[in-house]
């Protein structure tokens, strides 16, 4: 008999720790062992503490230690997880990689960018929307508005540019949509019922990934349709309605059930949410536009951003006559003043107080602006709007830019004594929006007057209500931030709902560093470039001004992808045990080992800067193939896997069997997905 | 030996060796002795004729520190970084050899005259600090006496030119 | 007859010994001197080589430093016995002590035969233990009677003898091989190089006893390429022997036959690890196999296997003819016999020593070897190499034997025994040696393929005085991962040297990390040069020397060096014939 973990048990002549483990349901972490071949004992992650008669307990190798009567053995002490870690922490140390793509990393969502372009790029565009879809309910919508984080990390710009990730995004959910689109499967009903209030992106988020775990969802929303600020805040001819309907509509097409024109406080209560659902959400946003405190800032005339581009959405945009003036430099500036242009004003005006550099909006959204005929008054900050009742003109004061503040921008101070009066017919006020808090008056409020809620666990201080989105903390933010946040809150509510606590937790993942000497042999390929309607057509139009891209420049435009994230991230035992034992190389960092990547083959693409030296690959193409095509060269830190010589593998005798992609650990070994972009592997 | 004669050695070894199990390492010994050192092509005729894949050969044959793929200098010099060495400041030797000569551990100067190679103890720990040129052993180091070594087989390298 | 021989083991022949013996050639041939001129190998007083010995029938003349311009001296010595023209030759009084002190079993003939003569080995004894074997023993007897010797392998773990030979006895399987490791991988240690060039036949000897008592067919020496010397004497003895009937079929007409051959390894230290060296021999890359099984069980093509070290099987003979007992009378409770150190480092007599064990490390470093060079202060003893440790001058007084030894932190190990003294930093000491297993490391674990790599880095910022707080906690922590996760013994023992000397000079770590200053003075990055006016005499020479122009002054009067400048080169100091160039 063996003591396993403290239980008994019989074990069979010859057999191995591991294979005893395995036979009764214990797992061991291994990294160099396959039970088609031979122990190896390379990575000593399989170590466990193993005691025979009263010698004191010794760690020893479980995939080559054969068991015996009277062993005692435990597989996960605390000495065994230390040594464990030890080994994660130092394989960590020399591991080069990025595990998730740099856009992917930068999108709030952690949208799989990368999967979503290979898969646009093989035309497997119903795919592409369900890898989208793991994040985003809507992507043909965030495709079209997203100001995309993504892009600006996107390596391909070391080359040329970025790839148009967000354009592909709205291409790929597009052609989903065109015909018998994705739908989710849900799993089975749990009985649990959560309400979620607001029915924005964050709540059409935390909505959709509730019901797809399967529980009860309804969403109460204050406006006529669900959307949010998609529908109410972003102009028609950035987001088409139609596209936003649809998408909603397939949200409900899994059962999440809607119930607009309900507003809190009203028509419910936060306290009878409470009572008749298991969980609430809130996610109503920010829906108040800020105030500038400028004298005259309520004169007839002068509107809040958001209101006003509410008001248009709504289709009852209010009287703005020829000449409008638009504070603030973010895009529900750029919205409000491009909306302006197509209620017909003549001149629009756009009141900045520092320079176009400084603009948080999209510099293309500028672009587009100016040539609608936007005039920017960059260096100007309102000091009086002037009129009797209504307004007639605006004060500006002169600035100009000092020191850097906190954000790094270079402070506009102003010029004492320097103004400049613009006659015009209305003011827009585009600089900020408020949590609006009727009805959420029982939740703690931060400073900033937003709900206070948790930002790994997304609990507001009432049990059971949960807080997303704008509304909370920090305030507004753009929409794949809120729904990041949703998707994340929804895996902490799931667990809530079966009475687990859980927290989000920033996954540990390697990052490597490229500059553009490391991307110098790549061949350069210009961005696509996205046709739009021409301005003088476009201005008078609420018509979608993107036209979106044909097929063909869609496929060309993903195939750009430099596949920066690993292809078997899904499948990487390695990260899979640096989670699972908290693995943490920081402390030892130093120098990495120099091996590459080498492309050369038709079918096997090897990355050397992955490779953990387990020697399964070696093994495999030596014990299962018999052919030893690749072996182990040099020696100590600097050994490394390959064909003989250090010759490319592409000119080995390799046969591409695969076997050695098969047994590999880690992505340093991936089968080349044939004729096509490659796809990171999805998980078994 | 020209290269014909090189080659009917290798074979003469080969034959000897063929049917002996695990003779891969005398082998590559012995090619070296008649090559000064193991070219891809000697590699791939030993991978050959003792039926052993490529890979693995090259997986041995790098795995040793004696073995070279590269032609070593006229003047092989081999530094003891052996503990005796070490003790006896064997860092300030090799220092020396690098600045007088302009190569690190295992390069070769461009005139190809000098190869460096710092090795693991010589058994000379009673002389140390110790190099050995060409199989002769130069002990009791000091910069100066290393300047002065390396100086006069310049000259007779010169004198033999 | 006047015989000579002069010393040529590859510390003599380092020293000049071929020179000095071609010299002796001609002068004994011109002069027609009636006198054998013959080779000897490692007397181990290699701090006095070329060694030339002249035997005027019992009597020993030994000449130490011997240079070629001394050989008309010496030829007019053997001419008229008038040693007068070589007194200032002859081996000093206190040097001889260090002989005198030692007591000689595997180095018994060491220095003393012909090492390229059979007859010579024969003459002193040479195959009379193997002939007692195994015409007069049973492989069982001859186990017992190394059981009874208490013969622990040398090679530096220390596991008992005839255990080994037992198991390999008992294993089940055919043919059974027997191989020396003589991969002495060790930097600072050639006890086992000493052996092979001095008495090859007593390693012959050894070998083909246990190869008797493990019934080996076979009998296989694993032995370091960069030792040809000892390659060549061993292949001309196993070429005799073969040819006098110790080696082949019917052994003295007994039905033992075993074979014999040597293995030439190609670089890896690695290699001395058992199963790493039994890949080796098999032609593979040397990489340790998983133990279990060990090698008495699959070793060599998975067959019954027996490894043991040189200086092992240089005890064996002498032990089958004094007998066990006269071997276990030797030495303590733990550790019988003797042990062969090779001593160097800053220590004034340097080579190969054997004494008794339970002696202690004072006995070794001060009685016999003289204590430091230039007289400064004695700082601590390396034992056991890369595997080993350093044991301070504190412990000085500790006993050889391997218990005592292990508990210090260090190890027996095969015998390198290297002499630090007050200007050696401890850092770089563990610096250096994981410099070395870095480099050693086959690359197969990851404990020992990075942790080692990692050790080094962390050792080389804190020599490069970029030292944090904290790290030598995570060299501890490192150092003990290591050894609890590493394959094989070259990993699981890589970071004693570490270990030890935080132990046991952690002052000196802190100094580097906290102070930024290395106590020793041999961390360049940390080191500061000054000038003492007092001794400075203004001769400009370091100035002159000074590559960066770091150093100025008025000829005549003190100069001075800018620290900012200075690149810590140590040419000042160097070519300072006043001593007037401070380190610190």
């Amino acid at each position: 008999m063996i003591l396993l973990n403290g239980k008994e048990f019989a074990f069979v002549p010859g057999q191995t720790i591991l294979e005893l483990a395995q036979a009764n349901g214990i797992e061991i972490p291994t990294l160099c062992h396959d039970e088609r071949i031979e122990p190896y004992g390379a990575c000593g992650l399989c170590v466990c503490e193993v005691r025979m008669g009263q010698a004191p307990a010794r760690l020893m190798r479980a995939c080559a230690t054969k068991t015996a009567d009277g062993m005692v053995i435990e597989t996960q002490s605390a000495r065994v997880e230390r040594s464990r870690r030890f080994v994660l922490d130092m394989l960590l140390s020399d591991h080069t990689g990025d595990c998730i793509a740099p856009c992917s990393l930068a999108c709030p969502g952690g949208t799989d960018c990368q999967k979503y372009a290979a898969l646009i790029a093989c035309g497997e565009y119903r795919k592409a929307a369900e890898t989208m879809k793991d994040v985003i309910p809507i992507p043909a919508s965030i495709g079209r508005i997203c100001p995309h984080p993504c892009e600006k990390k996107c390596r391909r710009a070391l080359v040329e540019a970025p790839v148009s990730l967000a354009a592909l995004k709205a291409f790929g959910a597009d052609m989903d949509l065109k015909e018998n689109p994705f739908v989710p499967e849900c799993k089975p009903d749990t009985g649990k019922r959560v309400a979620v209030i607001g029915g924005g992106p964050a709540g059409l988020t935390a909505a959709y990934h509730l019901r797809r775990r399967g529980h009860e969802v309804h969403i109460y929303d204050k406006m006529p349709k669900l959307g949010g600020m998609l529908r109410y805040g972003i102009p028609e001819y950035r987001l088409p309605k139609a596209v936003l309907d649809k998408e909603i509509a397939l949200i409900g097409d899994i059962g999440v059930q809607m119930h607009p024109n309900t507003t809190l406080g009203t028509d419910v209560t936060l306290e009878n949410l409470r009572e008749g659902f298991d969980a609430v959400v809130v996610a109503t946003g920010a829906w108040i536009s800020s105030k500038m405190r400028v004298q005259g800032e309520d004169l007839d005339g002068v509107f809040g951003g958001i209101d006003f581009l509410r008001a248009a959405a709504l289709g009852d945009p209010p009287a703005i006559g020829k000449t409008v003036a638009v504070c603030g430099g973010g895009n529900t500036a750029m919205d409000a003043c491009r909306t302006a242009v197509r209620l017909g004003a003549e001149t629009v005006y756009v009141i900045y107080r520092r320079t176009r550099d400084e603009m948080p909006a999209e510099q293309l959204e500028i672009e587009e602006a100016i040539e609608e005929g936007v005039q920017f008054k960059f260096l100007t900050n309102p000091d009086e709007i002037c009129g009797d009742d209504r307004v007639s003109s605006i004060r500006l004061q002169c600035m100009q830019l000092g020191a850097p503040d906190a954000s790094g921008r270079r402070r506009p101070e102003p010029i004492e004594g320097r103004f400049e009066t613009l006659p015009v017919d209305s003011v827009i006020m585009a600089i900020g929006q408020k949590t609006d808090f009727a009805g959420l008056e029982s939740l703690e409020a931060t400073n900033r007057g937003t709900v206070n809620a948790d930002t790994a666990t997304f609990k507001t201080n009432l049990d059971g209500v949960f807080a997303v989105g704008d509304v909370t903390n920090k305030g507004a933010d753009i929409a794949i931030a809120a729904i990041g946040e949703a998707r994340k809150a929804a895996d902490v509510i799931d667990a809530y709902l079966d009475g687990v606590e859980i927290a989000y937790e920033k996954p540990f993942v390697c990052e490597k560093t490229v500059t553009a000497d490391d991307l110098a042999d790549r061949e350069k390929r210009d961005r696509a470039v996205m046709p739009v309607l021409p301005p003088e057509e476009r201005k008078h139009t609420f018509a979608e001004m993107a036209l979106g891209f044909d097929e063909e420049t869609a496929k060309k435009e993903a195939s750009r992808c430099l596949e920066c994230g690993c292809l078997d991230y899904a499948q990487c035992k390695l990260i899979r045990y640096a989670r699972q034992y908290k693995a943490d190389p920081a402390p030892y960092a130093g120098e990495k080992s120099a091996r590459q990547k080498d492309d050369s083959h038709a079918v096997i693409l090897r990355d050397g800067a992955k490779c953990i030296l387990c020697g399964l690959c070696v093994r495999a193409c030596d014990q299962l193939e018999h052919l030893s095509a690749i072996g182990l060269a040099g020696r100590g830190f600097t050994t490394e896997v390959g064909a003989a010589y250090r010759l490319p593998l592409g000119t080995s005798c390799c046969n591409g069997c695969g076997k050695c992609v098969e047994v590999c650990p880690t992505g340093a070994l991936y089968k080349k997905t044939e004729g096509c972009k490659n796809v990171a592997v999805d998980r078994k | 030996m020209d290269d014909t004669n090189k080659l009917q050695a290798l074979r003469a070894v080969l034959d000897t060796y063929r049917d002996v199990p695990g003779s891969l390492i005398t082998v590559l010994q012995k090619a070296q002795g008649i090559y000064g050192y193991l070219p891809q092509d000697v590699l791939e005729t030993v991978a050959a004729e003792l039926d052993i894949p490529s890979a693995r050969v090259f997986g041995v044959a790098t795995f040793y520190t004696q073995f070279r793929f590269q032609p070593v200098g006229k003047y092989f010099i081999e530094l003891c970084k052996g503990t005796a060495c070490h003790v006896n400041g064997a860092d300030t030797i090799a220092r020396t050899i690098t600045e007088t000569l302009g190569i690190a551990d295992g390069e070769t100067t461009a005139d190809g005259l000098f190869s460096l190679k710092c090795v693991a103890c010589l058994g000379c720990c009673s002389l140390s600090p110790v190099m050995m040129i060409n199989g002769e052993t130069y002990g009791s180091l000091t910069p100066a006496k290393v300047r002065d070594v390396l100086a006069q087989k310049r000259k007779e390298a010169q004198a033999d030119a | 007859m006047l015989k000579i021989m002069v010393g040529q083991g590859s510390c003599g022949v380092s020293a000049g010994a071929g020179k000095v013996y071609d010299a002796l050639q001609s002068a004994v041939e011109e002069r027609k001197i009636d006198a054998s001129l013959s080779v000897t190998g490692c007397i181990g007083m290699c701090f006095l080589e070329p060694i030339v010995d002249i035997y005027t029938d019992d009597r020993l003349t030994r000449l130490v430093r011997v240079q070629p311009k001394d050989v008309p001296a010496i030829a007019d010595y053997l001419q008229t016995g008038d040693d007068a023209s070589v007194a200032s030759l002859k081996i000093a009084a206190q040097d001889s002590a260090f002989l005198e002190k030692q007591t000689r079993i595997a180095l018994r003939n060491c220095g003393v035969i012909d090492p390229e003569s059979l007859a010579d080995a024969v003459a002193h004894r040479g195959y009379d233990a193997l002939r007692k074997a195994v015409t007069e023993m049973t492989p069982e007897q001859v186990i017992d009677v190394i059981k009874v010797s208490g013969l622990a392998g040398r090679g530096g773990a220390g596991f008992p003898t005839w255990f080994k030979w037992n198991a390999a006895r008992q294993s089940e399987g055919s043919p059974k091989y027997l191989i020396c490791n003589a991969d002495e991988g060790d930097p600072g240690a050639f006890m086992d190089r000493a052996v092979i060039e001095g008495d090859p036949h007593a390693l012959i000897e050894g070998m083909l006893i246990g190869a008797y008592a493990i019934g080996a067919d076979e009998a296989i020496v694993y032995v370091r390429a960069e030792y040809p010397l000892a390659i060549k004497r061993l292949e001309k003895a196993i070429a005799d022997a073969k040819a006098a009937g110790y080696i082949g079929e019917h052994i003295f007409g007994t039905d033992f036959s075993c074979g014999f051959r040597i293995k030439a390894g190609a670089g890896a230290f690695v290699c001395g690890e058992e199963t790493a060296l039994i890949e080796s021999l098999e032609g593979q890359r040397g990489m340790p196999r998983l133990k279990p099984p060990f090698p008495a069980q699959s070793g060599y093509w998975h067959k019954p296997s027996n490894i043991n070290n040189v200086e092992t099987f240089a005890n064996v003979a002498w032990i089958i003819n004094n007998g066990g007992e006269a071997f276990a009378a030797m030495g303590t409770d733990d550790s019988k016999g003797t042990k062969v150190f090779a001593l160097t480092g800053k220590i004034k007599r340097g080579g190969l020593v054997e004494i008794p064990m339970g002696k202690t490390l004072r006995d070794v470093v001060f009685d016999i070897g003289g204590g430091m060079r230039a007289d400064k202060a004695f700082k601590g003893v390396q034992l056991g190499g890369p595997s080993g440790g350093c044991v301070p001058s504190e412990l000085i007084d500790t006993v050889i034997d391997y218990k005592k030894l292990s508990a210090t932190g260090a190890i027996m190990g095969s015998g390198g025994m290297v002499i630090m003294d007050e200007s050696t930093c401890m850092v770089r000491m563990a610096k250096f040696f994981l410099e070395f297993t870095t480099k050693e490391s086959c690359g197969k674990c990851v404990a020992c393929r990075i942790g080692t790599k990692r050790l080094l880095e962390i050792l080389t910022r804190i020599c490069d005085g970029d030292g944090r707080e904290g790290d030598i906690e995570l060299l501890e922590d490192l150092c003990a991962r290591i050894k609890e996760n590493a394959l094989c013994g070259l990993g699981q023992t890589a970071p004693n040297p570490v270990l030890t000397t935080i132990r046991y000079f952690r002052d000196e770590y802190e100094a580097h990390i906290r102070d930024k200053r290395c106590p020793a003075g041999e961390c360049t990055a940390l080191v500061r040069f000054s000038i003492d006016p007092d001794k400075c005499r203004g001769c400009s020479l370091c100035s002159r020397k000074c590559p960066v122009g770091a150093i100025s002054g008025d000829v005549g009067k003190p100069f001075t060096i800018d620290g900012e400048a200075c690149i810590r080169c140590g040419q000042c100091a160097e070519v300072c014939k006043f001593g007037a160039v401070r380190k610190g």
